[in-house]
């Protein structure tokens, strides 16, 4: 089983034309069902209304309106079909300041040019597995801008108590084995080396 | 959305010297999109299949990257009149767009050392102070550089002499802020 991205639309703005073509060509090959596009953040936000995509992919630097202007649009304006479509931004710039400057407008994902089809891919999966809860504040409306690390725990671990008991040790000891037993048949059929990773084919 | 999925943060400070803590309302729209595709991933031989779609395009970028470079040129010449009255950020904008494009677009169609000598040229725009005429002579070398790789349809890295010409211009920057004043550094600085 694999993503049913036919089921969904997208809409690419652009106004590098060959450019356009070619992220509408790479999510045409992901099987995307609908590739919208458009060349400014005018005609961008009227398609949007057109169409209520199910993801924008837009450039920054455009003329007359840029994707940070188009990005507030499309999280402010009231006649926005959805405020909270997710909203890749394709853009050259990587600084910090830059980034920050895309993330206070409310854009959800930030891809630097140049990028290959894993990086898109990589942010298509962003946005459909880990999808970012919205924060509505006097000035600001958009994704969390805050990105949750995760702690090192320092608490009680729950099986402390176990390990102190010998036969639950020889338990898992044989569970462990078994597992690098399954793990290096795995490696020897399919051909694999220690280093390899292993691609899951459908996680459903 | 249910009252659930909402939930409201307001508090006074502790203290005077505190800010007062903005109200917030956190929202968990539902996942729609999760909804329609469902699970499983792209599989290997649609990524290899997407990737070959932009290794196989056959885009002339001369064109496009002339356009840039032209726009690159009369951004300088904005530079060189500038006066008191003109907005400095504005204008160093007008050389800084089209110098991101050719670091943006220029891998994509195949110049990575376009991108990857443009990709120098935005970072010393990001940085510099003034357009003073050091400056803009950094500016026109970076320039001069793109046109000729541009012209003589040098694509991928450029080999030993590309990173010759990429470490040159380094070079040239760096002996330029060894004299003059840079933006703060936390600003640029992803490790820091």
């Amino acid at each position: 089983m694999a993503y049913q991205l036919h089921r969904i639309s997208a809409l690419v703005v652009e106004d590098n034309l060959p450019m356009l073509e070619i992220v509408k060509s790479l999510l045409v090959t992901f099987d995307v069902g609908q590739v919208v596009t458009a060349t400014n953040g005018v005609d961008g936000f009227e398609k949007f209304c057109e169409y209520n995509n199910d993801i924008i992919i837009a450039d920054w630097m455009m003329r007359p309106v840029d994707g940070i202007a188009f990005t507030r649009k499309v999280r402010n304006d009231k006649d926005s079909p959805n405020p909270y479509v997710p909203l890749i931004l394709m853009t050259g710039f990587s600084e910090r300041r830059r980034v920050f400057e895309a993330r206070d407008a409310g854009v959800t994902e930030f891809l630097v040019k140049p990028f290959n089809a894993r990086d898109l891919y990589k942010r298509l999966v962003q946005i459909i597995e880990r999808p970012r809860q919205f924060v509505r504040a006097p000035e600001f409306f958009g994704p969390d801008r805050r990105r949750k690390k995760a702690g090192i725990y320092d608490g009680p671990w729950r099986r402390d108590e176990d390990l102190k008991d010998p036969d639950i040790m020889q338990h898992i000891r044989a569970e462990k084995l078994k597992a690098q037993e399954t793990l290096r048949r795995v490696r020897q059929e399919e051909g694999l080396s220690k280093g390899d990773p292993f691609i899951l084919q459908d996680e459903g | 959305m249910t009252q659930d999925e909402i939930e409201f943060q307001d508090s006074r400070p502790t203290h005077y010297n505190q800010r007062r803590r903005r109200k917030a309302e956190f929202i968990r729209p539902p996942n729609t999109l999760k909804a329609k595709v469902g699970s499983g991933g792209v599989s290997e031989t649609i990524l290899a299949k997407a990737q070959a779609v932009l290794e196989n395009n056959t885009v002339d970028f001369r064109p496009l990257a002339e356009m840039y470079l032209e726009n690159l040129l009369k951004g300088v010449d904005k530079a060189r009149t500038l006066t008191q009255k003109d907005d400095r950020e504005n204008v160093i904008s007008h050389i800084l767009y089209p110098a991101m494009q050719l670091k943006a677009n220029g891998g994509m169609f195949h110049y990575n050392l376009v991108t990857k000598i443009a990709d120098k040229l935005v970072q010393f725009l990001e940085v510099i102070e003034e357009l003073d005429l050091a400056a803009i002579e950094i500016i026109l070398a970076y320039h001069a550089t793109l046109r000729a790789i541009i012209l003589g349809g040098i694509k991928g890295d450029g080999g030993t002499h590309g990173q010759e010409l990429l470490e040159a211009l380094d070079d040239a920057c760096t002996r330029y802020f060894d004299k003059k004043p840079r933006r703060q550094r936390h600003d640029y600085d992803f490790d820091q």
